[in-house]
């Protein structure tokens, strides 16, 4: 199990369905793979629901229901479960690249670093979404953030002065982070980022070379 | 008698009444139960609708909604979800799929609303591990009662308008920390917050 978590305001955001789509796809990751997290969302979900109820009730035209007998009429109930099965399974990400992690264009930018914007996956939605591969052992330069950056390990783990972040954990850097990534040695390192505002890099070098600004 | 067994009888005591009739849709295809869900849970989602400001469409997505409802009944599993629970997200799906269509520039959607946002139990096949859904979902509904006013109204904007926890925060002129620590309160309160998680 992962150790590094959304906390209960990102889950709640987007139990309620707030969050942007780049979000939610990185607390959806995230949950996949981590049943401390579906436990807490199950619960705001139930939290939603009881909301729902305790608001005021508004009727609805008469006919409503009539229509909504007429839409249904040649709609089975049943499902294929077939068709069902195999949409529980799916992986958001495998759909949304269309490719294995392992195949996608991806474009070096440093000896270390290669990076893949998939922003314009997500047209309309504000952030940047970026994908970073890190060779083993290899260095992300060191950046600060103007805004929120928000990453989930997809493959292997990296360090950085926070600690140690594996496969599957979830990460909100803010506007006051400054960290220097460094993969561990035992696999590639993939993250995705969703970067709510554009970044400050510091140390020396230039913002060609960082792979996380355009 | 296995341990499921034995949670199951017991908790056949408290089954859900909802439940119960979204199983004889899903089951039987049963329309008088649908109507009966229709009767106690359209004119909620109608109110979401108006909440979330989409009056001008507020019917369509009660229509929206039951139509999923049928669709996805006979998936539903009174272990794994209370009825009003799996109601709710999928009113939240179809409220975030309606405005994604009307705010849709391209034609191509490339993540469709249910891979990033699921119904609860669709994609598990363990119910004991889902069974606490309902218990917990009966002590919120309990609890509710009696949280503070200022804490439900934060908790109720994020729910039914869909704002941010920042966006609520401009709207009441109070500091985004007053809105996180009536949030952390009323969850601690309503026992979402598990004791471990330091927010
Ligand atoms: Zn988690």
């Amino acid at each position: 199990m992962t150790q590094h978590h959304p906390d209960s305001f990102i889950l709640m955001e987007y139990s309620a369905g707030n969050l942007s789509e780049p979000h939610a796809l990185c607390v959806r990751l995230h949950l996949e793979q981590c049943p401390y997290c579906r436990s807490r969302v199950d619960m705001l979900d139930s939290l939603g629901a009881v909301m729902m109820e305790s608001r005021p009730k508004v009727s609805v035209d008469d006919s409503l229901f009539d229509r909504l007998l007429t839409r249904i009429e040649d709609e089975p109930a049943q499902q294929d479960p077939i068709e069902v099965a195999l949409r529980g399974h799916r992986d958001p990400l495998r759909k949304l690249l269309g490719e294995d992690l392992a195949n996608l264009p991806w474009k070096r930018q440093l000896g270390d670093v290669s990076v893949l914007d998939i922003t314009d996956h997500f047209p309309g939605q504000p952030e940047r979404v970026v994908l970073q591969k890190l060779t083993p052992g290899g260095k992300a330069p060191a950046h600060t953030h103007r805004g929120t950056e928000t990453t989930v390990v997809l493959q292997g783990a990296y360090t950085d002065n926070k600690g140690l972040f594996k496969q599957w954990d979830f990460i909100v850097m803010g506007e006051e982070d400054t960290h220097k990534p460094i993969a561990t040695h035992d696999d590639d390192c993939i993250t995705l980022s969703v970067l709510s505002a554009p970044l400050k890099l510091t140390g020396r070098l230039t913002r060609l070379l960082n792979p996380l600004i355009r | 008698m296995s341990t499921l067994e034995q949670t199951t009888t017991r908790s056949e005591g408290h089954r859900d009444p909802w439940g119960v009739k979204l199983e004889r849709v899903g089951k039987h295809q049963d329309r008088e139960a649908y109507r009966l869900l229709f009767e106690h849970f359209a004119p909620q989602i109608k109110y979401y609708a108006i909440a979330n400001g989409i009056a001008s469409h507020a019917e369509e997505l009660v229509q929206e909604v039951f139509v999923s409802i049928w669709r996805k009944s006979s998936l539903y599993d009174w272990r794994k979800a209370a009825a009003s629970t799996w109601i709710f997200t999928i009113a939240r799906n179809q409220r975030i799929d309606m405005l994604r269509k009307m705010q849709r520039t391209s034609a191509e959607i490339s993540v469709e609303t249910e891979d990033l946002w699921q119904i609860p139990g669709e994609n598990e096949e363990e119910p004991v591990t889902a069974l606490h859904r309902l218990v917990s979902e009966r002590r919120i509904r309990d609890s509710l009662k009696h949280l503070p006013e200022e804490q439900v109204t934060v908790i109720a904007k994020v729910y039914m308008e869909h704002k941010s926890h920042q966006a609520v925060a401009d709207e009441l002129n109070i500091p985004l920390g007053t809105v996180k620590s009536r949030v952390r309160l009323a969850l601690n309160k309503l026992k979402v917050i598990l004791q471990d998680e330091n927010v």
